[in-house]
């Protein structure tokens, strides 16, 4: 099989590492190392360069100094250290890379304008350990040689391997900054053009006057040597205005050449608004297209020139745009230094229009921020979230909203416009805690002092792109800055309801957000902040207790769907009217009274379409006559990205995420509205401080997730029981953390949150403090639940309220150090929550609870998807069988005993429920709500 | 194009390759400093037959010489081979550029070996980056020994830019795509042995992960060669996957270092011929699956592996520098030995380590109903697991290590902190942590000498 051919004969044994000095060998700079230093230390290979972290460099190719560094991305000196720039500039900046004519060309009557595609080079310094991805590009500056600057973007690493990796990556984001800044560019250049003409043309009528003065002055029959001196001078001004009329045609022209590069961005929407624009610009090109207009002007009387000059631009009187901006005084320019102005060249800033330039620098600075970091971590994580979007079905358990990230990678391949978007990019890129705070102060300062007419602000969607008009550009930051004001109060409002001193429109606000937000099927009705009192939530919790209790005898049976082809079956056998109406009336029904204290739980579920729960145990759920689902998870797909419940046809599009409630029955629906107005009581007793990420409004974030890594590390080295305690919360049992001090609860909750399944979006399964005593329907929504310790009538009244559910819930003392809860004597957590774990970091921590979590995702989805275990066999088969072969499966092929087979059941649960929510005709499925007799334990330190 | 291109020098000699196919390489080029006259180019290899796009002789010397600007300014350490990446829109080319110092005529030049295609294969070539610098950069030190020698270098240049052009034209035609449909693959079988058997199946994959995801599949019936590369190649990453290689259905391709699976035809024979060297010279270690005979053989580890290579290459080199005559080129069939190196042919070894992680996931996936997708959440789900655990061990080892400031000395912790006792499953997520944060292996196994039977006796130890 494997072939040798040419096998020189073997000398002596192999002896690894010993070999002798040989006078014949090869030197080392004509071999390889054998033991090169990636081996002693995978994660020196990048720290020998002088520069600590990545960085953006813009250098310019000077045509005085030549290449020199002009700006750096972070703007400290420490990133770059003692890394020289200027010699760096100086290599990336001598690649020839334009290779194009540029200037005045043989045979052609005026100097052409090169249009050169950027170039994108990587290439690096390996004895300063200094790699770059450079993206060179031209501008155009009227007073430089050829009328062209070479300029370049670098993204400056020590890893040679993270720019050739992402190298399409950068590349985008680089050709996005740099159309913008050429666009930016092209606008200022346009303008000084426009300058440059009427300075032209105002010396040409001067000139002009003077020479009819002297022809008038002198004998008719002969010229004077300085009469025809100033014919000489007009004729060079009227060369210089007819070229430079054909660089403003040029210029203006620019968006119609074919591109060749095919990777080049470029936004649609200006290339849309550049047309209609150009056409405006071509129209004043006609106007100024006699340049003897300011002499006509004067000989019909209806202008007048003066030395002050600023009164005679007359063309351009008509537009409104142009009469809000200073107006621009000509200069005189003497014919001869037409081509030689001011040699001080222009700088970056100077040659680009501020706006523009702004914004190509946020982009720049946010490239440099979503670049930052080891590769191998930048690398998983893209290859996270494709694998994410690959398993929406169970994303929901454990894992960050992948909404955000989608649009994220929208963003990258979508080519998009800087100025027309960045601002509102900026808002969806970055989270808004980070920056919607100071966003608005800095977009404040764009605005222009004046209020703007309606009418030039619609007018700004027509804006060129050359826009000339210096208002409409002025203008477009102050439409934007409104925009982003409301859109970060909005997001603003979301957050609130986490922080002191919230005002009752804000309350209201984060009401709405909540109820936009949340997938939680209570949360259909709108709360009323007014009837929102204790005595009728206890009232109706009372209700429930009773109705529970009404129902004690009700053989029922446990009809809970355990899997999603049980659920299924169930639709199918309530459409067929098996279920009863037995079980269309409870809404909490035990099992067998005969062993009320011994039964193993029963849970609210609902049961669609009726929405009616049913009972079970939860650790034997009876079976029942299960059809098979032939619909691929993927089909739904699309509903459930969006947590949409509900029927889709009920939905009008403001209240997507309401839930229809016409068909419901009452009880469900008193639930609802109690739930909505605990969500109220939550909101504001849960206001008192923003120390915690969880809570109402408030997204979960990746950062969140793991400063609560290291919280959770710290509870599992500290508290003994902590596996009891996660065991808990994957299992679908209400974890209540009782203690006195805020800050202390708090923290812990946050750490305990990461291990709460299908937390919601904005950790809606979570109350991170509650300073009064909760009801039943509250364990039915909330799975953590951190509960103020106080010594006063409403404490007594929270400690009743402990006691009263303490059957169903498990309490974690943070002030006493203990735990009550069932006993765990599974295996399943015990890695997880090993206190003796030799894991050292916070964020190694949470990277292991990640891939813990992802495993019983992965288990509870093959659980909740292998057919046949839902399924009978044949006809014969009687549901014990099913029940039977479901809990073979659990013991024997995953190997799980009864506490771990419980915590897959909890999670085969909700991926059903989330699964068939909207499939199932808008049923308000409510959440699992099953409670576990078993007898509790006090764990202690 | 031709307009402003400086006339081509008439010194500049040409080679036509002929290559099966349609070739994306535009042109190779070899170039050097001139102390007196600047950039010249010296070769030129282009491909025989239409192309996507025409470049003439002295549009591609003016390219060539166009990699060398700048390069005066060069200060690398001697011996060093550095990379620059060009892509020129207005040229609509891309150039790879390998930038070193070579002797001609008794002076110290500027070289760069260069390979050109059209901007329009950027997508394609990027996956294939590596490979192709790797193979280059290895087939330069050749030459620089050659140039050092005052031999010809082009020769030595031939022996990698003309298998570098027929690798690229057959990843063109035959190159695994992005997206696998699970249908095309055994994970599509209606019950694990339909197509093969469990543990050939299972055995497989294992050792496919522990190796990186690096394979060869071998067999007689093309067919069911590429239906077993198509489902190793669900367990790779996308750009991965896009260096891997379908088997051609009439004759094979030979076989290709650097590619991540490909599969290989026997000839009529029924056996296939693996170049030796070629194999040793892959980045990571290969599986070896022969589905004829349901055999699954894997090389030693990383680390391991990593230095028999580096040990051969030094004895290649160290053969070509004693060679005295130009026209001893040593062919790249020969297996070569030294008084203190002799490699051990026997590379391909049984599959030792067992785990668990995949005999899980084979035993579990074809439970769930094939058609529906549910094989493939279930798929992208198993490997969301591996690349996390892979980044909880490098993170655990960065932590414990001081990033690689102090030695390893944990690895029983590392093993039960993370779950990871068995061998096999630290041998798979070693792995995937190696491609994360290459020489990993040599750190955390201590002496990179070790071989395979000792590091096993070590973790044995355990």
């Amino acid at each position: 099989m494997i072939g040798s051919p040419d096998v020189v004969a073997f000398t002596k044994e192999d002896e690894y590492g010993q070999a002798n000095p040989d006078p014949w060998a090869v030197p080392e700079e004509f071999s390889v190392p054998l033991h090169p230093l990636a081996d002693s230390n995978p994660w020196a290979k990048t720290s020998y360069a002088k520069f600590t972290k990545d960085f953006i460099l813009i250098s310019e190719f000077s045509e005085q100094v030549g290449p020199q560094p002009l700006l750096t991305i972070p703007d400290d000196p420490k990133v770059c250290g003692t890394f020289d720039l200027n010699y760096f500039s100086l290599r990336i900046m001598s690649v020839d890379y334009q290779a194009s004519f540029v200037g005045h060309p043989p045979g052609s009557g005026y100097p052409r304008l090169s249009f050169v595609e950027d170039s994108r080079v990587v290439l690096g310094d390996s004895k300063e350990g200094a790699f770059a991805y450079v993206h060179h590009l031209t501008l155009y500056d009227l007073e430089a040689r050829g009328f062209v600057r070479p300029f370049c973007m670098a993204y400056v690493a020590a890893d040679e391997r993270k720019i050739m990796l992402q190298f399409q990556e950068l590349s985008l984001r680089f050709s996005q900054a740099s159309e913008c800044l050429k666009a930016g560019n092209r606008r200022a250049f346009a303008k000084e053009l426009q300058r440059k003409l009427q300075d032209l043309e105002y010396t040409h009528s001067v000139l002009q006057r003077e020479e009819g003065l002297q022809r008038e002055a002198g004998p008719q029959c002969m010229y004077s040597a300085h009469a025809v001196e100033k014919a000489n001078e007009l004729a060079n001004v009227e060369k210089s205005i007819y070229e430079h009329r054909d660089l403003l045609r040029q210029i203006s022209s620019y968006h119609r050449r074919p591109r060749r590069d095919p990777h080049a961005v470029t936004c649609q929407k200006c290339m849309t608004e550049c047309l209609s624009e150009c056409e405006e610009l071509l129209d004043k090109y006609v106007k100024l297209a006699n340049p003897f207009s300011y002499c006509e002007k004067e000989e019909d009387g209806q202008g007048q020139f003066d030395d002050e000059g600023g009164e005679e631009e007359a063309d351009e009187e008509d537009d409104e745009g142009v009469k809000r901006r200073p107006s621009y005084t000509p200069q005189l320019i003497k014919a001869k230094s037409a081509k030689c102005f001011d040699k001080r060249l222009k700088t970056l800033q100077e040659l680009c229009d501020e706006t523009f330039y702004d914004a190509t620098l946020e982009l720049l600075k946010e490239t440099e921020r979503s670049f930052r970091g080891d590769l191998c971590y930048l690398h998983t994580r893209r290859l996270d979230k494709a694998l994410r979007r690959k398993q929406r079905v169970a994303n929901f358990l454990f894992e960050e909203d992948l909404g955000n990230d989608d649009e994220d990678e929208a963003e990258t391949v979508r080519p998009f416009c800087a100025v027309n978007h960045a601002i509102d990019s900026c808002i969806l890129l970055n989270p808004p805690p980070i920056v919607l705070g100071p966003e608005p102060l800095e977009l404040d300062a764009l605005e222009p002092p004046e209020p703007l007419d309606p009418t030039s602000e619609t007018s700004h969607t027509q804006e060129s792109e050359l826009g000339l008009g210096e208002s409409h550009l002025e203008s477009s930051p102050s439409d934007q800055t409104l925009e982003t004001q409301e859109s970060s109060e909005e997001t603003k409002g979301s957050f609130s309801s986490d922080k002191s001193g919230v005002g009752p429109s804000e309350k209201q606000q984060s009401l709405t957000s909540m109820k936009s937000e949340a997938p939680d099927p209570d949360s259909d009705l709108t709360p009323d902040p007014d009837h929102n009192t204790d005595l009728e939530r206890e009232s109706s919790s009372e209700e429930m207790e009773t109705t529970a209790g009404d129902d004690e005898g009700d053989d029922g049976g446990d009809q809970t769907p355990v899997s999603l082809l049980e659920v299924v079956s169930e639709l199918k056998a309530s459409g067929e009217d098996e279920c009863g109406g037995g079980n269309e009336s409870d809404l909490l029904v035990p099992i067998d009274t005969a062993c009320c204290m011994a039964q193993e739980g029963f849970l609210y579920e609902a049961s669609a379409p009726e929405t009616m729960p049913c009972l079970r145990q939860s650790s034997h759920p009876p079976p029942s006559p299960t059809p098979v689902v032939n619909q691929e998870p993927q089909a739904l797909l699309p509903l459930q990205d969006d947590y949409t419940v509900g029927s889709p046809c009920l939905e009008s599009p403001a209240t997507g995420l309401e839930l229809p409630v016409g068909h419901l029955g009452d009880a469900v629906s008193r639930t609802s509205a109690e739930d909505g107005s605990d969500c109220t009581m939550s909101a504001s007793t849960g206001s008192d401080r923003a120390a915690s990420p969880l809570g109402y409004g408030g997204v979960l974030t990746l950062c969140h997730r793991k400063k609560a890594g290291q919280g959770a590390l710290r509870f599992v080295r500290q508290y003994p029981f902590a596996m009891q305690a996660l065991w808990c919360l994957l299992s679908g049992r209400t974890l209540v953390v009782l203690g006195a001090d805020e800050g202390r609860v708090r923290r812990l909750v946050a750490a305990l949150a990461l291990f709460v399944p299908a937390p919601g979006k904005c950790g809606e399964r979570v109350q991170a403090w509650l300073s009064c005593p909760f009801t039943l329907t509250d364990l039915q929504r909330w799975k953590l639940i951190g509960l103020q310790r106080v010594a006063s009538p409403v404490g007594s009244s929270m400690l009743y309220s402990l006691s009263r559910y303490s059957r169903y819930i498990s309490i974690l003392d943070a002030d006493q150090k203990t735990l009550r809860c069932p006993p765990y004597r599974g295996q399943l957590l015990a890695n997880v929550a090993d206190h003796r774990t030799y894991i050292r970091r916070g964020s190694t921590y949470f990277l292991h609870i990640q891939s813990t979590l992802c495993h019983l995702a992965a288990k509870a989805f093959l659980f909740t998807f292998t057919h046949h275990l839902h399924l009978p066999v044949s006809a014969t088969e009687g549901p014990e069988v099913v029940e039977g072969r479901r809990r073979c499966f659990l013991q024997e092929q995953l190997g799980l005993g009864e506490e771990d087979s419980q915590i897959l059941l909890y999670l085969s649960q909700l991926i059903t429920q989330q699964y068939l929510q909207p499939a199932s005709g808008g049923s308000a499925a409510a959440p699992c709500f099953s409670f576990n007799y078993t007898t509790s334990v006090l764990y202690k330190i | 194009m031709s307009s402003g291109c400086p006339p081509q020098s008439p010194a500049v000699a040409k080679s036509e390759v002929a290559v099966e196919g349609e070739c994306p390489l535009l042109a190779a080029t070899f170039a050097y400093w001139d102390n007196i006259l600047g950039p010249r180019v010296r070769h030129i290899w282009a491909p025989k037959g239409d192309q996507l796009m025409f470049l003439s002789d002295g549009e591609v010397t003016f390219l060539a010489n166009h990699t060398l600007n700048g390069e005066i300014l060069r200060s690398a350490e001697c011996g060093a081979v550095d990379v620059k990446f060009f892509v020129l829109a207005e040229k609509g080319v891309i150039i790879v550029s390998l930038i070193f110092d070579g002797e001609l005529k008794g002076d110290k030049n500027t070289c760069a070996l260069s390979i050109i295609l059209p901007q329009t294969e950027l997508a394609f070539y990027l996956p294939l980056h590596t490979i192709c610098v790797e193979r280059l950069k290895h087939v330069i030190r050749k030459g620089r020994i050659w140039m050092q020698k005052g031999y010809n270098i082009i020769s030595v240049l031939s022996l990698e830019i003309v298998p570098i052009m027929e690798l690229l034209a057959s990843m063109k035609t035959h190159c695994v795509p992005e997206d696998i449909d699970i249908k095309d693959t055994v994970l599509n079988d209606d019950d694990i042995g339909d197509s093969c058997h469990e543990d050939f199946l299972h055995k497989a994959i294992s050792s496919h992960l522990q190796t990186c995801g690096c394979s060869i599949v071998v067999g007689s019936n093309p067919e069911k060669v590429n239906k077993i590369v198509r489902t190793l190649c669900l367990f790779l990453t996308p750009a991965e996957r896009k260096c891997s290689r379908l088997c051609r259905a009439d004759s094979s391709f030979k076989y290709d270092t650097g590619l991540f699976v490909q599969g290989l035809l026997k000839d009529s024979t029924g056996s296939f011929v693996l170049p030796f060297r070629q194999v040793l010279y892959s980045p990571y270690p290969t599986t070896h699956i022969d589905v004829d005979i349901n055999t699954v053989k894997q090389m030693p580890p990383c680390h391991e592996h990593t230095y028999n290579q580096r040990r051969y290459m030094r004895s290649e080199l160290s053969a070509l520098w004693k060679t005295d005559s130009e026209e001893d080129i040593p062919p790249d069939t020969v297996i070569h030995t030294d008084e203190t190196f002799t490699p051990d042919l026997n590379v391909f070894q049984d599959v030792m380590h067992t785990d668990t992680l995949v005999k899980s996931f084979i035993d579990e996936v074809f439970m769930l109903k094939p058609g529906l997708s549910l094989r493939s959440t279930y798929l992208a789900q198993f490997l969301l697991l591996l690349h996390r655990k892979a980044l909880t061990l490098l993170k655990y080892i960065e932590d414990e290590t001081q990033k690689g400031k102090k030695p390893f000395r944990s690895l029983r912790n590392l093993k039960n902190d993370l779950n990871l006792t068995m061998e096999g499953d630290l041998n798979i997520i070693m792995a995937f942590a190696e491609k994360l944060r290459a020489g990993l292996h040599s750190f955390v196994f201590g002496k990179p000498f070790y071989t395979s039977m000792q590091e096993r006796d070590v973790l044995m130890s355990f």
